[in-house]
């Protein structure tokens, strides 16, 4: 048994009142949250807040371009939602990786990314499709971009008294490929070695007009690599151009050594990756051309 | 630490329950209703699929629902999957074909199977083993019990 | 022996099947006593390290907590096994992370744990020694007063250093295996219970509950009689489950507080408390021709048995006796250190050291072939083991081994085959095979024997008291179909009645790929008896001459031709009280005149068992990802009984060696505490599997086993590890010596190269 309080909250405004108490976390689909608590791995909130009667906070949609999901998406809903098929595929990917059936069918977006784990499989496509995360209190709400929520690992820029209510990216452009690669020790419940994320847009030339790479489990936080966009920004694509984008990343990432895999191996394995996912978007954008 | 009144329904019976708010599905399950199917075996971390049950039609570990949060919902067990005791064909196909030895992992295999099979009545061999790879098997390299849910999907097919 | 026969080879459906698919079976944790206690143990944080003082104040406060208990509240003996150095609870001193140290009792598991938490320790931490070597120097922390080597074995055959002067090649390698886990999924429980009148019951999941038995009634000062162990559903073991640690803590538990008390390991605590398999380092020279004759062989062995004993002894000697392999050299030394170290402790498991002896030889003489540009199959079959070669332990070869070269000519085809496949766009292909070589038996020396009893019911229906466990293998499967073939009965006729102390003779350990072969004839020798009395009873009541009656089938035949079914008199025998029951009991053959008597207990084993595995693996070579597309698993269990069960034993075996060749480890982590959970150990999922999973099965009949049956349960797990080993050296070149091959291995390989 889990030692401490459970609300319930039954609205979203009773939700920002409860968490305006410190010790109080919200338990969405429970998959960090509760083995974190049974590890001491997490420091043990005194009041876990029930967020499953929040049913208005599950939802995608499409409204002028802008897609919005809401927090307490289960990763089941989004890896079947057609709207996500269509304009974030490897968002959906990126979700399809993560753990069991089980845990895909009670692990939420929101808590995907409110955890913070460098490894967070939902992170890497987000970021290059720049999402943004909307965090509301009882009195207010702000946008954040996903790239300044996370800011250390399991640390987000939440407020006291704030949830993440919903995450919103805007509709890739056309001519847009997008790819997520991700490595793992098994092939079934596997935590990414190494993950990436890319997005490429393709102009009229067939140039890279602009590109998005981010990578997770290479750094404190899941990122993007600035170098590696710079080097293939206005480019054309070639076998030639992925390899020298994957040596600029290089400078970007800072991986560690820990059970799965030392550094040296992330670092080659980063650029392998990159290499691969940066083939197929732009295979991907090239096939939107036409 | 609190308690709470949960209502739900727990293989089609309408259970309303007092008990404190931090329990597990999976320890509400076999301590006070004796259902004893869903099991642990690795500790709560969500990684073995021992104590997989649907809740709302769904597959998901027992020891990671709280029981405040099945209020007003539906829980399966093993236990509920035939109402009079009777081998479900999915049951029956696990058993002819010889998918059970141990039988520790069973229950949360046919569970998950199930879930399966409600929503993709004809999966091909990868849609099994994509939606049995949370269930953990140790006796069987999981090759009967492949075999167990293409013979379950073709008899339930054949049913309809 | 019939060639025919009618329920031996059906896929009899196992009865137990229906139980376990409703959820209905009940494992030892599902037993819902009336009122029981729960009791949870303090452990040991430390690799090493002195108990200053244990401080019970506190937790004896907490609400719900009945006893605190530590070793001096032991009435017997207090420490157990084979070698006895296991204390049941810790005894001024503790010997690796996770040993037990004070046992608390209370009314319920949350009270337990919170009352566990106030126990107060003080230790002060002492130096450690994890690795096997280091302990054996001079200098090393102390593990045992006795000394960190444990055992030692020696096999000497031939005239090493003749050999390797007549070689044409000389060449050594070292080989190392890791620590991995049974990780059955049922972990270890016991459930006790004190009666008014003196005697305990204890419900257990083991393999050798009479041995449980045996050791609780010492620990507790009790007459053996007093004791009764109990056994329900078992969920897997793996060798895992030899050792009484659990049923002895929570029978104390019973026996102080009067009551009955549960225990459950969590996952964690299964990890570091139970038995796992040694890590071994394996160091071999061989000597071999230009054809490839290997003439010499010279094996140095460590086995980093932990912190204690366990059944460390008898892996290393049985790893010594499969070091050489499948195959016929002349100059063999095989010297095997079994040494103490402050670790987890390694015990049985599933191929008890011959996996590990065969990731190195089969290793080798792949490494072997390639040095003499030979082929992989020609090396093997120039050195294979024929009927009547002799063995480096002195025995000779029986015609067991008339299957080992079939078995290598369909590796070989399997091979050819396999070859063929080509490689998926940006992968290397490669196939490797393996061969193997499991002992049965316990060895000369050891009582190998199992009792079981046949009991002919009134209604015709045979039950049989089956004084071994099933561990969800399937032996009571085996047994029931055994004793149907024997007795021309239909398998539903016979049934198994459940495992009680009391009530079933002792059966033996379920152990050493023996069950199968020892309950067989156990069972078809009681059938006899059976029989026997049978018609006694006709020949008796009816006053007939017993030799003119006749049985086949549940009937007997009298002189005139009339025939009556067995339930006549079995009904009638039952009626006067005196059911028809006889013993049912085998051993397991040492014959004098031919068993070699200079090596140490438990050597030489007499009986073997052959197979092949060959792989094709499929390697991203940038990332060192290992796919192994193809598994090909060739194995001669002499007759198959249950042709389900035996081929869920190969797919299980070939599923633990993957997980032990790729993704299984038990390691030290960073922050000094060991690999523990299931997030961090990888076990095979469903997604691990080959895609192409093929089993060929030879049948070479055992002359004296059970319709010609062997085993097969060990075995099949262990050339799947060396198969894959050779397979991804013959993708892209890189030999990997050390398990388990991980894409960070193959990546430093391949950069160290290029």
């Amino acid at each position: 048994m889990i030692d401490c309080e459970v609300n319930v909250a039954k609205s979203c405004t009773e939700l920002t009142q409860i968490l305006i108490e410190p010790s109080a976390r919200i338990l969405a689909g429970g998959t960090d949250i509760l083995p974190g608590m049974r590890k001491n791995s997490i420091i043990k909130p005194i009041t876990l807040i029930d967020v499953s009667q929040l049913n208005e906070l599950s939802y995608i949609c499409e409204h002028e371009g802008q897609i919005d999901i809401g927090a307490l998406t289960t990763h089941s809903k989004l890896i079947t939602s057609p709207l996500l098929l269509q304009h974030a595929p490897a968002l959906i990917d990126a979700c399809a990786s993560i753990g069991s059936t089980q845990t895909r069918n009670r692990g939420t977006l929101g808590g995907n990314l409110c955890n913070a784990s460098p490894a967070a499989d939902s992170v890497p496509p987000l970021l290059c499709l720049e999402a943004v995360v909307t965090l509301s209190s009882h009195d207010n709400q702000r946008q954040v971009p996903l790239s300044d929520f996370i800011i250390g690992p399991g640390q987000t820029c939440l407020q006291q008294g704030e949830y993440l209510s919903h995450i919103s990216f805007a509709v890739p452009q056309k001519h847009t490929g997008t790819s997520f690669m991700k490595l793992g020790r098994r092939n079934g419940m596997s935590i990414a070695v190494v993950s990436t994320s890319v997005l490429i847009c393709i102009d009229q030339n067939g140039n890279i007009e602009y590109a998005r790479v981010a990578f997770g489990s290479v750094a404190p936080t899941p990122i993007l690599s600035h170098h590696a966009e710079t080097a293939l920004t206005g480019k054309t694509p070639s076998a030639q151009l992925f390899s020298e984008a994957a040596q600029t990343m290089l400078t970007d990432i800072n991986p560690i050594d820990d059970l799965r895999a030392s550094r040296e191996y992330r670092l080659h394995s980063a650029g392998v990756l990159l290499q691969r996912a940066l083939q197929t978007a732009c295979h991907q954008a090239e096939m939107d051309m036409r | 630490m609190n308690k709470l009144t949960v209502h739900f329904t727990l293989n089609q019976q309408s259970i309303r329950l007092e008990t404190l708010a931090a329990r597990s599905l999976l320890d509400v399950l076999r301590e006070d209703f004796a259902l004893t199917g869903a099991k642990d075996s690795c500790g709560g971390d969500g990684e073995c699929g021992a104590c997989t049950v649907l809740l709302d039609g769904e597959a998901v570990n027992a020891c990671m629902v709280l029981i405040s949060q099945v209020e007003g919902r539906h829980v399966l067990t093993i236990e509920g999957l035939t109402p009079d005791g009777s081998l479900h064909p999915i049951q029956n196909a696990y058993v002819q074909a010889g998918a059970i030895q141990c039988g520790y992992c069973t229950p949360g295999m046919v569970m998950a199977t199930k879930a399966l099979l409600d929503h993709t009545p004809q999966p091909d061999e990868t849609q099994i083993r994509e939606a049995l790879a949370g269930n953990l098997c140790r006796c069987t390299g999981y090759t009967k019990i492949v075999q167990a849910v293409q013979f379950a999907a073709a008899e339930l097919h054949h049913d309809n | 022996m019939t060639t025919n026969t009618s329920v031996i080879g059906k896929p009899e459906i196992r009865k137990d099947a229906a139980s376990k698919a409703t959820g209905k079976a009940q494992y030892t944790a599902d037993l819902q006593p009336e009122h029981a206690a729960y009791a949870v143990l303090v452990r040991s944080p430390h690799h090493h390290a002195d108990i200053l003082s244990i401080d019970k104040t506190l937790a004896l406060q907490q609400p719900g907590v009945i006893a605190v208990i530590t070793a001096e509240d032991i009435p017997g003996l207090k420490t157990f096994g084979l070698i006895p150095d296991q204390p049941a609870l810790a005894i001024n001193e503790v010997r690796h992370i996770g040993e037990p140290v004070v046992l608390v009792v209370a009314t319920d598991k949350a009270s337990a744990q919170y009352g566990a938490s106030k126990v107060v320790m003080e230790y002060k931490k002492l130096e450690a020694v994890l690795d096997p070597i280091e302990a054996l120097s001079d200098v090393s922390p102390i593990v045992h007063p006795a000394g960190n080597l444990l055992s030692q074995f020696n096999v000497d055959s031939g005239d090493l250093d003749s050999g390797f002067s007549k070689a044409d090649i000389v060449f050594e390698e070292t080989f190392t295996t890791q620590r991995v886990a049974p990780a059955y999924m049922e972990m270890e429980t016991s459930l006790a219970s004190y009666h008014p009148d003196g005697t305990i019951s204890v419900w257990v999941s083991s393999q050798e509950p009479f041995i449980d038995r045996a050791r609780i009634a010492a620990t507790l000062d009790l007459e053996v009689e007093k004791v009764h162990v109990l056994s329900t559903v078992i969920g897997g073991a793996f060798g895992g489950k030899e050792d009484s640690s659990l049923a002895i803590i929570t029978a104390i538990a019973t026996w102080i507080t009067k009551g009955t008390v549960r225990m459950v390991n969590n996952r964690s605590e299964s990890f570091v408390a139970h038995p796992k398999r040694h890590p071994v380092k394996i160091h071999l020279k061989i000597g071999a021709m230009h054809d490839g004759t290997i003439i010499a062989l010279d094996g140095k062995v460590w086995l980093n048995t932990g912190a204690y004993a366990s059944y460390g002894p008898a892996v290393g000697s049985l790893l010594t006796e499969m070091v050489a392999g499948p195959y016929n050299i002349p100059n063999v030394t095989i010297e095997t250190k079994v040494v103490y170290t402050h670790t987890p402790y390694s015990g049985a498991m599933r191929g008890f050291g011959s996996p590990q002896a065969h990731f190195a030889i089969e290793s080798a003489i792949d490494m072997l072939a390639e040095r003499l540009k030979m082929d992989a199959v020609e090396i093997r079959r120039k050195n294979i083991l024929q009927t009547g070669d002799t063995l480096p332990t002195r025995v000779h070869l029986n015609e067991t081994a008339l299957g080992l070269e079939p078995i290598l000519q369909q590796a070989s085809a399997a091979v050819e085959r396999l070859r063929k496949v080509k490689a998926k766009p940006g992968k290397h292909s490669g196939v490797g095979l393996a061969l193997a070589m499991q002992s049965m038996g316990l060895g000369n020396g050891i009582p190998d024997n199992s009792n079981h009893r046949l009991e002919w019911l009134p209604d015709g229906r045979v039950l049989i008291h089956l004084g071994a466990a099933d561990l969800g293998q399937g032996l009571v499967t085996v047994a029931e179909q055994i004793t149907a073939e024997a007795l021309g009965l239909p398998f539903n006729q016979i049934v198994t009645s459940p495992f009680n102390t009391h009530a079933v003779p002792d059966g033996g350990v379920v152990c050493a790929s023996r069950m199968t072969y020892l309950v067989g004839n156990a069972m078809i020798a009681g059938a006899r008896l059976l029989i026997q009395e049978l018609i006694d009873q006709a020949a008796t009541l009816l006053n007939q001459p017993k030799d003119q009656i006749t049985y086949a089938c549940g009937r007997i035949t009298l002189p005139d031709g009339n025939t009556l079914s067995a339930s006549e008199f079995t009904s009638r025998a039952a009626e006067k009280g005196n059911p028809i029951l006889v013993e049912a009991s085998a051993c397991f053959p040492y014959p004098e005149a031919t068993t070699p008597q200079h090596l140490p207990i438990g050597m030489p084993h007499v009986k073997f068992l052959f197979g092949a595995q060959v792989a094709r693996v499929e390697v991203d070579a940038e990332l060192g990802i290992v796919e192994v597309t193809d598994l090909v698993a060739i194995h001669d269990p002499g007759k198959v009984i249950n042709r389900l069960g035996a081929e869920g034993q190969i797919e299980s075996g070939v599923v633990m060696g993957i997980g032990y060749a790729l993704y299984e480890d038990m390691n030290l982590k960073s922050n000094n505490q060991w690999i523990n959970n299931f997030t961090e150990y990888l076990l095979p999922t469903s997604l691990d599997v080959p895609a192409n999973l093929e089993i060929q099965m030879l049948e070479y009949p055992e002359a004296d086993g059970p319709y010609g049956a062997k085993g097969l349960a060990e075995i099949c797990t262990v050339p799947t590890a060396p198969a894959i080993a050779n397979a991804v050296y013959n993708a892209i070149g890189v030999r990997v010596k050390d398990l388990p091959i991980t894409p960070e291995k193959l990546y430093q390989a391949s950069q160290i190269r290029s």
